[in-house]
This record gives structure tokens, C-alpha cells and sequence, in this order.
């Protein structure tokens, strides 16, 4: 067989593979191939690089928690503020790493997935930025909820396509975006947004935010001298985890954490806590891993109050360091996320992304129990400008109904 | 190894069809009449969908029919036994094709052994590659009388098509485009070709398929492949105008 695939990880334990149709087998190929020939380029490092500071804004900051710190009374709490990269999110990270190889395997339209918006703002953003058409798939529900990504997509350009399949929220536009691109392969690149799919785009999606821990790694060295003892992410898709964690793994002291989506409650349907319960493997979507599924096989309806997690997969790096006891998984409740959100905006002045609030819940759970020498890194991986309809909805809802009717009214 | 695939195509006068039927869509009872009707125009060779939430190889029309079948409850047992109330009652050769993760669910031997008790006589299993380690199946099926029946498309590069003809047995099924399942493509010269060339390298039956909707397109492939697939264009068929307007259609391709 190809001998390419030895040099990069096709599989993590029994988990990822290529798990696909033949006749994406040879796209997959091109895009494994072209990753291998790029990935340590020195022309093409130097391009994100560059891109990665003078674009997005990076280093984003490792921020010492104080307040939140003292109010819990535990462990030093430091925040890495992906939020404040360019849109908002770390989803510009592997985008823009994504788009760069798509650009040198001569492709002309990018395609995406999006969930929340984040990872379809990146793309369209990453695309106008490089000139690429670009369409993104996202569950007729998610544009519902996340109407103002909807809006700045296309205001970027971008083609947004509502997927009116199946649970109509991020797994069915991964599938709706695999089936356009096995119709459009020659011309046409697909930006998977999360660590998960088939090979390569596990390995590839992890190597682009992997950023995040070697930033992470070298700020905390040089403000405490050591490395932390905790390592909180929340995992949707599994992305922002994994960037975070990759760079640590293998350090002795160090535990990982993963805030899942908790929903409603431990309900099938209310949440989308892929190692909640009994975890259950699967082959969906490409790749082996964890899935909510029944017992025939079929995969669950997910719900969750952050659409960046409601999603019933997770990417198979993360399956395995939770069989081999590496990260452990929590899930968060809505109602805990929601309290979290409220209370990292008051203390410190930091309104997080709803995905990101569950690593923030997780964080306030913990930190009391833990020693005040002890470090913590809280991922907050996106900024919650894009959630304001939800929580607003939520915290705020009389004074935005009345906001909302009167904005109605005067636009009529 | 041989079985009612073997058979259908050893006795056929030209080409010989192949249908597609989502267990459950409309219903149960409707599939087998639909069957039935299938087997009465000499349709020997059937693929029986097992629906599955993600199917990933498929277009909107199946895909809206498996999902609705998902949603009136159908469970692989379900598809089970209508393969195997149908494969006693007809003389039709059965391929149970579904998505990796339902084998998976249920164990790959417990998949292949009821299969077999259903009378199946092969099984398609389009995101499952021989190359991934619980992939390599085409053993342990024939073991049980059943044809692991491999799909492929016109850009499947040569190492991969080696590993798949040293596994594939009963048929050869290939994509006429690179695309998924959905009526409404032509075939032009270059499928023509590419089916030629691969009939002669193959040594095995061709299936061709995706995309026929049309009397001319089967008899397009007359001569040149050996079975012509017919999936969504069934199923859109009955959706406008019942089970009569398939019957036509089926009379039509073999006129
Ligand atoms: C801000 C933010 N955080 C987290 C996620 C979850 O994805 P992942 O687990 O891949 O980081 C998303 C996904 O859309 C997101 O927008």
C-alpha cells in the first residue's frame, strides 16, 4: 500500500481510519499526499506563520485569571483567549492552515461544514481572504440559531446552503458536504473543521491546532517557570481539545479534562455526551470512534444549548486517550454552561463562546478542590458575540423580545 | 462458491437488471409487492437497503427513504426477514446493502450469519474498505454462501482496484460517474470505454450503475456490462405514480 500513510497517523489505537466510499478514496489520497509534501515546508510554515500573527492575531493571550481565581479558591486558573483570534474562535487556525494546502493542490472552491458558524465564518473568511468560492453546509436548525454567522458568511461571499436532512444540525451537513465534495473533487477542497473524519483530516485538523498548546506551553513557561497540572477543553467535535492537550501530552502530572455537552440531562436526545453513559463504538462519517447510537446501530439525536457541540461523534485521537485513561470527560449541563457564561463575563470581563462556557463550568467545579499551587489552563475557545440571540433568550428575554419587535417594526 | 447470483447471470440472454429497494420505504408490505412485480419482469438480481441515519454514498431521494423508514421504526430485523420471507417465495438473488456501522453494531459474524439465514446471496457494504482491519470481510462471507460485492468508481486508482478484485466475488459493481446515488445523469463515451476496459481486466460480472433512469441507458450498457443497477429512479417513480408506473418502466428496459 501507499507508504505515504506510514509517516503520518492513519489510526489512533482501533480508532480514525478511512472509513469512505472508494470513489473518495482518491481525493483523500491527493489531500494526504499534498498535507505530507507541506506540512513541514519551510515556505508554507513561514506563510502561516505570518498569517497566523499578522492576520488572526497571534499569540492570542494567556490570560491569569484573577478574580475567578480568588473567588474559587483553588488551583491558579490561566484562560488562553482564542476568542480573541481573527473571528473569534480558534476555527481560524486550521482554516487558514486548510486553506494555504488547498491553494498549492491548485483547488479553486473550498467547501465546509459548519455547526455553530465559527468554523463556516473561518471558512468563508479564509476564502474571500484567498479568493476561493466557497459554500458552507450547515443544519436548517443551526441557521436558525446562529442567524448573525449566517449573516457574515455570506456577507463574506460565501454561499450558505441550510441542510434540511436528518437531525438537520452539524452531523447532516458533514454529510451533505461529503456528498457535494464527491460530486465536485477535482476542483474543489473540503474544510472539515473539527479533528475528526477521515484520514488524513484527523491528524492534519489536530497539527493546525496544536498552535494553541505550543503557545500555551511557552507563555506559561515563561510566567510560572513550570508547566500546569490541569488542562481543560471543551470537545465538540473534538478540535480545541486536542490543540490544546497535543503539545502536553506525554508530561508527567498533568491531567486532562473534557466538558462534553451535558444538554438537557442524561436523557438519548437531550444531550450529546458521547462518553456519558456507556460509551459505544461506531464507524460513521468516515471514521471509527465514539457515537451516540442505539443498538442497531443508528445514530441519536443530540441537544445541546451550544450548537459547536451538539454533534454525536467525536474525533478518534480523543477516543483513544479516553481508553487509555489519558483525558477525562465530563458532561455539563445547559443550566451550568449558562451559569458559567454569566459568571466568567462578570468577574473577568471576558463574555465566552456558549461551547467554551462548558470548559469554564468544568473549570469552577474543579479548581476548588485543588491546591492554590497548583495551575490550571482554561481553553476559551471562542468569543459568545455569535451566541447573543441564545443567551439573551435566556438571560435577558423580556428586554430582548421588546428589542427584537421593536428593530422589526422599524425595519418594516 | 456459487448461489443465485452466480445463477441469474449464467442463465441471462443480455443484460440482466438489478434493483434497489429501501426495507421500509413506503412499507414493508409494499416493498415485497414491489418486489414481486420486480421478479415478474425477470428482475433476478435485488439489493435490499437496510436503512441507516448517515448513509453516505447516497442522494436525497434514498436518503429521504431511509430516513423515513427510520422514522416508521424499521430495524435490521425487519430487513431480515423480508429477505427472507421474499428469498423462499422467489427465485431472486438478494444483496443486503447497507452502511458499515449497522454490521459493526451487530458484529460482523452475526451480520454475515443472519445474511445467510435470510437467504441473502451477497452483501454491499460501500463505506467499508477491505483495507481498514475489520474491513477484510469477503472471506468470512463466502464462507457462508454469500458475495461480498465491492463498489467502485471509474477513478479508483489501479493498487486499490487489485486489492479490491483479489476480495470481490458474484459481481463487480461500479459507478458510471464519481458521484453518489440520484437519477438524472447520461452516460457518454468515456463510461462506455471505462466499462470495456474494465470488464476485461475484471474477470468478474460488471454492475454498472448510478444515474439510470432511462430504457436507452440500459440499453446503452447492453453488450458491455453485464447487469445494470436501478436505485433512485425506482423509488422516484413510485413516489409520482405507484407501483404501475415501475412495472412500465421495468417492461420498457427490456424491450
Ligand atoms: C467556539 C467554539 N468552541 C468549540 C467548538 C467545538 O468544536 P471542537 O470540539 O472541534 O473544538 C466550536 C464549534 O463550532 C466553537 O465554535
Amino acid at each position: 500500500m501507499s507508504t505515504i500513510s506510514d509517516m503520518l497517523p492513519r489510526h489512533f489505537g482501533p480508532y480514525g481510519g478511512r472509513y469512505v466510499p472508494e470513489m473518495l478514496v482518491p481525493a483523500l489520497e491527493e489531500l494526504e499526499q499534498g498535507y505530507l509534501k507541506y506540512k513541514d515546508d519551510p515556505e508554507f510554515t513561514a506563510e502561516l506563520a505570518d498569517l497566523y500573527q499578522n492576520y488572526c492575531g497571534r499569540p492570542t493571550p494567556l490570560y491569569f485569571a484573577e478574580n475567578l481565581t480568588r473567588e474559587l479558591g483553588g488551583c491558579k486558573i490561566y484562560l488562553k483567549l482564542e476568542g480573541l483570534a481573527h473571528t473569534g474562535a480558534h476555527k481560524i487556525n486550521n482554516a487558514l492552515g486548510q486553506a494555504l494546502l488547498a491553494k498549492r493542490l491548485g483547488k479553486t472552491k473550498v467547501i465546509a461544514e459548519t455547526g455553530a458558524g465559527q468554523h463556516g465564518l473561518a471558512s468563508a473568511t479564509v476564502a474571500a481572504r484567498f479568493g476561493l468560492e466557497c459554500k458552507v453546509f450547515m443544519g436548517e436548525v443551526d441557521v436558525r440559531r446562529q442567524y448573525p454567522n449566517v449573516y457574515a458568511m455570506k456577507l463574506l461571499g460565501a454561499e450558505v446552503v441550510p441542510v434540511t436532512d436528518g437531525t438537520r444540525t452539524l452531523k447532516d451537513a458533514v454529510n451533505a458536504t461529503l456528498k457535494y465534495w464527491i460530486q465536485n473533487l477535482k476542483d474543489t477542497h473540503y474544510i472539515l473543521g473539527s479533528a475528526l473524519g477521515p484520514f488524513p483530516y484527523p491528524v492534519m485538523v489536530r497539527d493546525f491546532q496544536s498552535v494553541i498548546g505550543r503557545e500555551a506551553r511557552a507563555q506559561i513557561m515563561e510566567r510560572e517557570g513550570r508547566l500546569p497540572s490541569h488542562l481543560v477543553a471543551c470537545v465538540g467535535g473534538g478540535s480545541n481539545s486536542i490543540g490544546l492537550f497535543h503539545p502536553f501530552l506525554g508530561e508527567k502530572g498533568i491531567r486532562f479534562h473534557g466538558a462534553e455537552a451535558g444538554g438537557r440531562g442524561p436523557e438519548i436526545g437531550d444531550n450529546a455526551a458521547r462518553f456519558g453513559g456507556s460509551p459505544k463504538v461506531g464507524i460513521v462519517q468516515g471514521y471509527k470512534s465514539y457515537f451516540l447510537q442505539d443498538e442497531s446501530g443508528q445514530l441519536q439525536d443530540t441537544h445541546s444549548v451550544s450548537a459547536g457541540l451538539d454533534y454525536a461523534g467525536v474525533g478518534p485521537e480523543l477516543a483513544w486517550l479516553f481508553d487509555q485513561n489519558v483525558v477525562e470527560f465530563s458532561p455539563i449541563t445547559d443550566v451550568k454552561a449558562l451559569d458559567a457564561f454569566k459568571r466568567l463575563t462578570r468577574l473577568e470581563g471576558i463574555i465566552p463562546a456558549l461551547e467554551s462556557s462548558h470548559a469554564v463550568a468544568r473549570a469552577i467545579e474543579l479548581a476548588p478542590t485543588l491546591p492554590r499551587d497548583e495551575i490550571m489552563i482554561v481553553n476559551i475557545s471562542g468569543r459568545g458575540d455569535k451566541d447573543i440571540f441564545i443567551t439573551a433568550m435566556e438571560l435577558d428575554r423580556e428586554n430582548w423580545i421588546a428589542f427584537l419587535e421593536n428593530e422589526v417594526r422599524h425595519g418594516k | 462458491m456459487e448461489n443465485r447470483i452466480d445463477l441469474a447471470l449464467k442463465e441471462a440472454k443480455g443484460i440482466q437488471l438489478m434493483t434497489h429497494v429501501v426495507a421500509g420505504y413506503p412499507s414493508l408490505n409494499v416493498n415485497a409487492d414491489l418486489i414481486r412485480l420486480m421478479a415478474r419482469r425477470g428482475v433476478r438480481l435485488v439489493e435490499i437497503q437496510i436503512p441507516f441515519t448517515d448513509p453516505l454514498a447516497d442522494g436525497p431521494t434514498i436518503m429521504r427513504a431511509n430516513q423515513a423508514a427510520l422514522d416508521a421504526g424499521i430495524t435490521p430485523a425487519h430487513c431480515f426477514e423480508l429477505c427472507a420471507a421474499l428469498s423462499r417465495e422467489l427465485d431472486v438473488a438478494f444483496m443486503l446493502m447497507t452502511y458499515a456501522n449497522i454490521p459493526y453494531a451487530l458484529g460482523m459474524e452475526a451480520f454475515l450469519d443472519k445474511a445467510a439465514a435470510s437467504g441473502a446471496s451477497g452483501t454491499i457494504l460501500p463505506d467499508l474498505p477491505w483495507d481498514e482491519a475489520d474491513g477484510d470481510y469477503a472471506q468470512a462471507a463466502r464462507q457462508r454462501g454469500l458475495h461480498p460485492i465491492m463498489v467502485i468508481s471509474p477513478d479508483t486508482p489501479a493498487p486499490r482496484l487489485a486489492g479490491i478484485l483479489e476480495r470481490a466475488s458474484g459481481l463487480l459493481y461500479t459507478t458510471l460517474k464519481v458521484g453518489i446515488t440520484g437519477a438524472g445523469t447520461s452516460m457518454d463515451q468515456a463510461g462506455v470505454d471505462y466499462v470495456k476496459a474494465l470488464k476485461a481486466k475484471a474477470g468478474l460480472p460488471i454492475a454498472a450503475g448510478f444515474g439510470i433512469s432511462r430504457p436507452e441507458h440500459v440499453r446503452m450498457l447492453d453488450g458491455l456490462a453485464d447487469v445494470a443497477v436501478i436505485g433512485s429512479h425506482i423509488i422516484n417513480l413510485m413516489d409520482a405514480d405507484g407501483l404501475g408506473a415501475v412495472d412500465d418502466f421495468l417492461a420498457a428496459c427490456q424491450e
